[in-house]
């Protein structure tokens, strides 16, 4: 049986034979999850919009070097990431250059996790007020650990591909991402403590 | 206390299945005799699946139409 990756180096090969309709396929495959990617990198979604345009760009001039060694998604989130990278070294060199602290992380663990968000079933956890939370979370990290969360749990990138795309050792991306986690986490957990609070409150209100 | 610090920096490994056949067993026996940790794992568990699912890969028509035009105009050139 055929994996993502293979069909993706059939269409690759298509493209390297001069079938332009193949690469398209390709654009209209990514350039949503690219398009993401890049929006929670640089949080400008006209920058992205620049962005997005160079990386397919890149990556159609560049194919003939793409060897297959890594998966083609693998090949071009890592074009995304460092036409970024390189955009933000230029333009704003202090969004990378000091992005490896999270500041005001708690570390004392067992702060504020609240026992219904613990215990509630995901579907009625994913609100559009709680989407807005994550997002929110996520756009307050440092460069370096929202771009880790997002690869790794927003689209499911493995450890050692999230290594590959970021050019990080393993043990980096895990240190990040367990940082990034918790950050996410912690935001959520108050945010549901809050909620509760407000809801017992209002509660108390109608109670004779 | 302690103790569960050093559990509990070892919960988003273990969700990913990145620590070792022992050091998840006395994982999980600390587990067991320790709710506040067990409904940290449980809420860092959640946190994943929300992340998984909250950022939809939509992208706005004019944004794919613009980046379509862009690549037939300057694709061409490289060929």
């Amino acid at each position: 049986m055929k994996t993502e990756a293979d069909l993706d180096n059939e269409i690759v090969s298509k493209v390297l034979a001069g079938d332009y309709n193949a690469f398209e396929f390709l654009v209209e495959k990514y350039e949503g999850r690219i398009y993401r990617h890049l929006r929670k990198m640089v949080r400008d979604n006209q920058l992205a919009q620049d962005l997005l345009q160079e990386t397919f760009l890149s990556a159609f001039k560049g194919l003939k070097g793409f060897s297959g060694a890594s998966s083609f998604s693998t090949w071009l989130f890592r074009i995304a990431t460092n036409t970024a990278l390189m955009f933000l070294r230029k333009n704003r060199p202090e969004s990378v250059e000091y992005s490896d602290e999270i500041r005001g992380q708690v570390d004392a663990p067992h702060m504020s996790v609240s026992p219904a968000f613990a215990s509630t079933p995901l579907e009625n956890l994913l609100t559009s007020e709680t989407r807005k939370k994550i997002e929110q979370a996520i756009d307050e990290l440092p460069l370096l650990y929202r771009s880790v969360i997002v690869l790794r749990d927003v689209e499911g990138f493995s450890l050692e591909e999230v290594s590959k795309i970021m050019d990080s050792s393993v043990a980096a991306i895990k240190s990040r991402l367990h940082r990034a986690r918790n950050y996410v986490r912690e935001s959520l957990a108050s945010y549901y403590t809050g909620t509760e609070r407000a809801e017992k409150r209002k509660g108390s209100r109608v109670r004779p | 206390m302690n103790e569960c610090k050093f559990f509990c920096d070892q919960l988003s490994d273990y969700i990913d299945g990145q620590i070792d056949e022992d050091e998840c067993r006395y994982l999980e026996e600390h587990l067991k005799h320790c709710p506040p940790c067990s409904s940290l794992l449980a809420s860092l568990k959640i946190t994943v699946q929300l992340c998984e699912r909250a950022l939809p890969a939509d992208i706005p028509d004019d944004v794919r139409v613009a980046l379509k035009d862009f690549l037939r105009n300057h694709c061409k050139q490289c060929v």
